[in-house]
């Protein structure tokens, strides 16, 4: 165990959530810290660690108020700032790797930061509000452990933490990924949408389809859309179900065996350090720990009888076996729902009930599943006929994994930073790694130019931008910006001329954009 | 509406009628659950009897949703009240036509060309029942004196054709008054009638004992010339013009039946087949009379109803070109029946027990469609007291020319939709009150499928549809619900637009019809050839109705001759095409350009079908105005509208996605709403784009939306000023180029770039439009910007 805890430690990965409302007095510093990971680093680490953002904060802060710091580049360390609630920061220390240098994207890292703390918020509401509740931080503490670990589990491959580096920078983190359908077949989904919501009963239903890990509808706000999309894709898609069956259950095997592999470590390092923290804080009882529900758990949601995905993370209905069905959090309205998923092939379906419509909690809320299923059934047009239409329409409609590959491109799209489209993982691997390089390399110069233009000007924050370089290996990195919309793309194959690769853009711009990005 | 104020009379009721109430619930405890259509039907009829009695004391009232539907149990009666008019699913309006003459020799019916004919002693008076009008005057005909069997006039009304005796039929041409007289040949047959025919081959058919003479006549040779005999031996026939079917009866028991179609496309001769007949014993032989059987046409298709005294059911039968299919049976409660069909609904008429059923049997259904209630009359001026009579309760008696005993003896009921009482010598027409009929059906999908069906009165059946859809949905009743009434409405509209062209081409056609009994045969080969289309597309028409329609006698177009070229002529596919080709195609151009103007009138009072717009406009619209709160049920409703019509194909204006984006910008629901852009669930269209400009200043991303719509739809003019308007001047410069936009004014883009108070962007735009504009350098504004541009520079100098 000391091992492998050295292993995650010396891969230089340090991530912690301070209030700076907390612990401004001398001698009470301990109390600000919220999360620390790795958690058996000794506190004084922990201190200067959080001293040094705090103090770059409050410097920062002089000069520009409403944003304070976001990076500081050190020899070698990065330094990831976000500022998640007001006073409440996440930082995020990077070591940099030695073969490229300043090659992390800083950007993606924040992403990254900006997720956890999004689903955090889903299911858990504000951590500001979390405090409010209880104000010796030991509830928060005690719920971000599992929270982030989990979170963070995801990276691991075999024993690394595998961050976001320069090789995920034709992909978009905390972007929805739509797919793309034909007007017949929307409406066939707005049809099914419209009666789901409506034969639910109460009229503030939200609901969210997805085909495969792709956005097919939504009627949740942006930001609350892409939350759940997150988490519908990291957890509860049939992607996200057979992998928790099949890889998950790869690391379990080890983990039954002599070997520690890394989660365990995080896990356990977590608890060590809970155990530290609830020394300190008599007021929390021991029962408390149990409590804690860890949505991003692995390997907990699957599918019931009823088609509906069931989950024992929220632990199970006193009496019945029926699981506890969970609440999320809207960001917008704040207004607590029942998350209920149902899955049919490809298909899956989020219905959002509100809470305070529902009155006798789990069996008022099973009463409605049966509606949205039965009560449609009945009549003629049944609810799971027309699912089983629209998936039968989506299937057909839909292109297979690599869908939306373009051939001799190479390329990312944003449109207004909520939805993104880009080239498929597997067809990004082929680039070489000098297009990769030079590609986070531009998209940082992007992301510095599209901050310097949000905060000088913000009245015209989309402007137009183009850049085409030269990478090294003579392949084309080309970024465009125009009214909101990015195009990032690689051509290594482009070869010869600038008026080439422009010619290139320009047909992809025309074919696959709708003349977005044509300049003239 | 019609359930208020019932108490009173209700109690009334229950006090009067308890036994017949005790005496009909106890029937119909004994079958539950096994509820039945029309059990209890003898119980069910003293207590209406009695009830309607009591009714009748105070006001009238009216029996509604009577056990008829399969699922509603017979116990649930339901006795309404109305103020202004009696209620019934059918009634006969008054005035009746009389046809009251002194010295009329009886009422003759002559169907082929609707006209009603009453002969004296030397004349034939004849009125026209299309278009029915009670004031509509006789026209008046010599005749020699004689006995009288039956007077038909020809099809193109030139001759008559008058029925003497077994042996002989005398011909008459009206204008020359030439008269000459066809006899049987041999003395052992006798003739049983005659009809006039549009088939290519004959224009008279003589039915006789020993079977079909097929005649042509001609005046100038004063003669009839055999074409064909179809010998079969024949007890007695029945015909109708509707469906050009003679049905000829033979055997000992006359159940054998031989039938031909004599249409204009030839003479189709359909298998010998038997009827059923129960027997009551072995020995006895029921004989089948003339009287029992009954040819009707129904949506285009001909079926046969006979009755069967015996088994006390009324058996249906369907004719194919090459099958008769037996298809089911309705119930009798009266030995003595009638049938008529009113806008294709088939009324039985129970005359002993005084109602009539009525039953749509488009889809093989056998349920009736409605209650069996009495006929009613309507229309009685003031002095009767204004109360509709009901029941064979006769009218004020003081009004002795009016004394009229409903289905009495006197009553005849001739095809399809009219009675005569031989009596009073007056006619009267039935008609449907589909309001009665329609509220009570709960069903709304298929009541609205039923309503779409009817033909006649279009327009206030349409009003009927709109009403009954608007309170479906305040209703708030299940979208799939309203999706499924909705999927009727739209389904029906498409049906009648593509049967939209066939309309016209059938306009055409008796146009072109009129013409050529005017300039003769100049322009009949014409008509031949619209007809051709009209036969072609009234296959495909029917072909969408069901089962093995290919082999279907489709006497759609049959039909529509028959109502529309009353007295017309109609010439026959089969007929050469003589004249010349210049003449022909001239008369057609002429006519076609005619039958246009009248045909867009027509074609919207020939069905009740719901355009979108007419949705939209009387629907959705009124609808929203009335519903508050959250808009997503409407939305839910127009969604379902939007994939009715989309899998339909049919096109919608953009004012509904114009109205559906209003609702959800209203409630703040910009996600939803920009998803349905996104997939162009509401289609790009230029209005649309303006919506959802007026909608950015709640939400830019509408506003985004909008440009990249306009963009998208090409619309330069308009995406490049917006472009200017949001700042982007090079943009829209640059976009204005590529795009040769000319028509925005410079003076936009100049004063856009004087306002980001840049020289250089100022001098690029006042440099672009030189380039761009001739002699743009010699405009006043040019010069004025110049000016300020100069300004500007120095000032920096400085």
């Amino acid at each position: 165990m000391g091992m492998a805890s050295v292993n995650t430690a010396s891969e230089g990965m340090q991530l912690c959530i301070f209030d700076l409302r907390r612990g401004q007095q001398e001698g009470q510093e301990l109390d600000k810290i919220l999360f620390f990971f790795p958690a058996d680093l000794p506190f004084a680490t922990q201190l200067s660690v959080i001293g040094l953002s705090e103090g770059l904060i409050t410097f920062t802060r002089i000069f520009s108020p409403d944003a304070a710091c976001e990076v500081i580049e050190a020899e070698r360390h990065s330094h990831v700032f976000f500022e998640a609630e007001s006073d409440i920061w996440m930082v995020m220390v990077v070591e940099k790797s030695k073969e490229s240098k300043a090659a992390c994207q800083v950007d993606a890292l924040r992403k990254v930061l900006k997720e956890v703390h999004s689903l955090f918020v889903l299911f858990h509401g504000t951590m500001r509000s979390m405090l409010e509740k209880e104000t010796s931080g030991g509830l928060i503490r005690s719920h971000l452990y599992p929270f982030i670990t989990d979170y963070l589990s995801d990276f691991l491959i075999g024993k690394k933490l595998q961050l976001p580096s320069f090789h995920d920078c034709l992909m978009e983190r905390g972007t929805v990924q739509m797919l793309t359908v034909g007007r017949e077949a929307a409406i066939e989904v707005q049809s099914l949408v419209k009666v789901l919501e409506c034969s639910a009963g109460t009229t503030s239903c939200y609901s969210l389809v997805l085909f495969q890990d792709l956005l097919v509808s939504t009627t949740l706000s942006p930001d609350d859309t892409i939350s759940l999309f997150t988490y519908a894709v990291l957890r509860l898609t049939p992607h996200a179900l057979s992998s928790g069956a099949t890889s998950w259950s790869y690391l379990q095997r080890t983990n039954a065996g002599s070997q520690v592999p890394a989660l365990s470590t995080i896990t356990n390092s977590g608890s060590v350090s809970d155990n530290i923290y609830r020394s300190r804080d008599t007021s929390l009882d021991q029962d408390n720990n149990c409590q804690v529900k860890r949505p991003l758990h692995h390997n907990r949601w699957f599918r019931g009888n009823d088609g509906f995905l069931a989950s024992d993370i929220w632990g199970a209905d006193n009496g019945s076996q029926t699981s506890v069905t969970p609440i999320v959090y809207l960001q917008l309205t704040e207004e607590r729902m029942y998350l209920c998923a149902y899955q049919y092939k490809r298909l899956t379906i989020i219905l959002l009930v509100p809470v305070s419509s529902i009155l006798n909690g789990e069996q008022g809320l099973s009463l409605v599943k049966q509606q949205v299923l039965e009560n449609v059934c009945v009549l003629s047009v049944p609810a799971s006929l027309k699912m089983l239409r629209v998936e039968e329409k989506l299937s057909k409609g839909w292109g297979g994994e690599n869908a939306y590959h373009v051939s001799g491109y190479r390329y990312l799209l944003v449109d207004d930073e909520r939805v993104s489209r880009a080239s498929p993982p597997a067809k990004v691997m082929t680039l070489a790694k000098d297009s990769l390089l030079a590609m986070s390399k531009l998209r940082e110069e992007v992301n510095l130019e599209k901050r310097a233009k949000c905060s000088t000007s913000e009245v015209n924050s989309d402007k137009e931008l183009e850049i085409c370089v030269r990478a090294k290996n003579g392949a084309w990195v080309i970024a465009r910006t125009s009214r909101g919309k990015e195009l990032y793309m690689v051509l290594e194959k482009a070869s010869e001329t600038l008026l080439y690769a422009s010619d290139a853009v320009e047909k992809f711009s025309n074919r696959y954009c709708s003349g977005v990005f044509s300049l003239d | 509406m019609k359930e208020r104020n019932t108490t009173s009379t209700l109690k009334r009721i229950l006090v009067n009628c308890s036994s017949q109430a005790k005496e009909y619930g106890g029937c119909v405890a004994k079958k539950v659950p096994e509820v039945e259509r029309d059990m209890c039907l003898k119980e069910f009829l003293a207590l209406k009897n009695c009830m309607q009695n009591v009714c009748l004391t105070s006001v009238f009232c009216y029996i509604k949703n009577f056990s008829m539907s399969a699922n509603a149990s017979s116990s649930q009666l339901t006795v309404g009240l109305s103020g202004s008019g009696g209620l019934s699913h059918a009634y006969v309006q008054y005035p009746p036509l009389k046809c009251n003459l002194p010295g009329s020799r009886g009422l003759y019916y002559d169907d082929a060309n609707k006209l009603l004919l009453s002969p004296t002693s030397d004349q034939v008076f004849s009125w026209k029942t299309v278009p029915f009008s009670p004031h509509v005057a006789a026209t008046a005909d010599y005749i020699n004196e004689g006995p009288v069997l039956s007077i038909r006039y020809s099809l193109d009304a030139k001759s008559i054709a008058v029925h003497r005796s077994n042996q002989e039929i005398q011909f008459f041409q009206r204008e020359t008054r030439e008269t000459f007289t066809h006899m049987c040949k041999s003395e052992s047959e006798s003739i049983l009638g005659f009809f006039w025919t549009d088939c290519p081959v004959c224009d008279l058919v003589v039915v006789k004992t020993s079977g079909l003479d097929l005649l042509t006549v001609s005046f100038t040779s004063k003669s009839v010339n055999l074409v064909e005999t179809k010998k079969l031996s024949v007890n007695w026939y029945v015909y109708t013009h509707g469906s050009r079917l003679v049905l000829l009866a033979s055997g000992m028991q006359c159940k054998t039946l031989t039938g031909f179609q004599l249409s204009s496309v030839g003479i189709v001769r359909l298998p010998r087949f038997e009827m059923v007949m129960a027997k009551s014993d072995a020995n006895s032989k029921p004989v089948l009379a003339a009287e029992d059987v009954f040819i009707i046409t129904v949506y285009g298709r001909i079926y046969c109803l006979q009755i069967d005294r015996v088994a006390m059911q009324l058996h249906s039968y369907r004719f194919y070109r090459d099958a008769v299919v037996q298809q089911g049976s309705l119930p009798m409660f009266s030995s003595k029946i009638s049938v008529s069909v009113v806008d294709n609904v088939l009324l039985v008429h129970q005359v002993d027990a005084r109602v009539s059923i009525l039953y749509d049997i488009f889809e093989d259904s056998r349920a009736p469609i409605s209650a069996p209630l009495p006929l009613l009359l309507r229309g009685l001026p003031q002095s009767h007291t204004g109360r509709p009579v009901n029941v064979g309760e006769s009218l004020d008696r003081n009004s002795s020319n009016h004394e009229l005993m409903f289905y009495g003896d006197d009553w005849t009921f001739l095809v399809p939709d009219l009675i005569c009482d031989v009596a009073s010598k007056s006619v009267w027409k039935i008609h449907l009150d589909l309001e009665v009929i329609s509220s009570s059906s709960s069903e709304v999908p298929s009541n609205l499928e039923f309503l779409q069906r009817r033909k006649l009165e279009a327009s206030k059946t349409k009003q009927l549809c709109l009403a009954i859809t608007r309170a479906f949905i305040l209703e708030r009743r299940p979208v799939t619900m309203v999706a499924k009434a909705i999927d009727v409405l739209v389904s029906s509209y498409s049906h009648s637009v593509k049967t939209c062209s066939n309309l016209k081409e059938t306009k055409v056609d008796e146009a072109s019809a009129s013409v050529g009994t005017n300039a003769s045969n100049s322009s009949r080969s014409a008509k031949d050839e619209s007809r051709v289309g009209v036969g072609d597309k009234s296959f495909n028409l029917s072909a969408s109705d069901s089962d093995d329609q290919s082999r279907e006698i489709d006497s759609r177009d049959l039909q529509k001759s028959g109502k529309e070229n009353l007295l017309g002529a109609e010439s026959s596919r089969g007929e050469v095409q003589s004249s010349s080709l210049h003449t022909q195609q001239l008369g057609l151009g002429n006519n076609q350009l005619n039958a246009n103007n009248s045909e867009r009138q027509d074609s919207q009072l020939t069905s009740p079908a719901i355009s979108p717009d007419e949705m939209y406009s009387c629907v959705f619209v009124p609808v929203g105005e009335e519903i508050v709160g959250d808009p997503s049920y409407l939305v839910a409703i127009i969604v379902e509208f939007l994939r009715s019509t989309n899998s339909e194909k049919i096109k919608v204006r953009p004012n509904i996605y114009v109205f559906t984006i209003q609702l959800l910008v209203r409630y703040e629901r910009f996600a939803e709403l920009s998803l349905l852009i996104i997939n162009k669930v509401l289609e790009p269209s230029k209005e649309v784009a303006m919506q959802l400009l007026e909608s950015g200043h709640q939400n830019p991303q509408m506003r985004k939306l909008a440009l990249d719509m306009l963009r998208q739809l090409s619309l330069h003019h308009d995406y490049v000023t917006l472009l200017v308007q949001d700042g982007c001047y090079l943009e829209a410069l640059r976009y204005a180029r590529k795009h040769k936009v000319t028509s925005v004014r410079p003076s936009l883009f100049l004063e856009a770039a004087l306002a980001s108070k840049d020289s250089q962007h100022l001098a690029a735009v006042l440099r672009f439009f030189s380039d761009f504009i001739a002699g743009f350098r010699n405009t006043p504004e040019y010069q004025d910007y110049f000016r300020i541009l100069n300004e500007m520079n120095t000032g920096l100098a400085v």
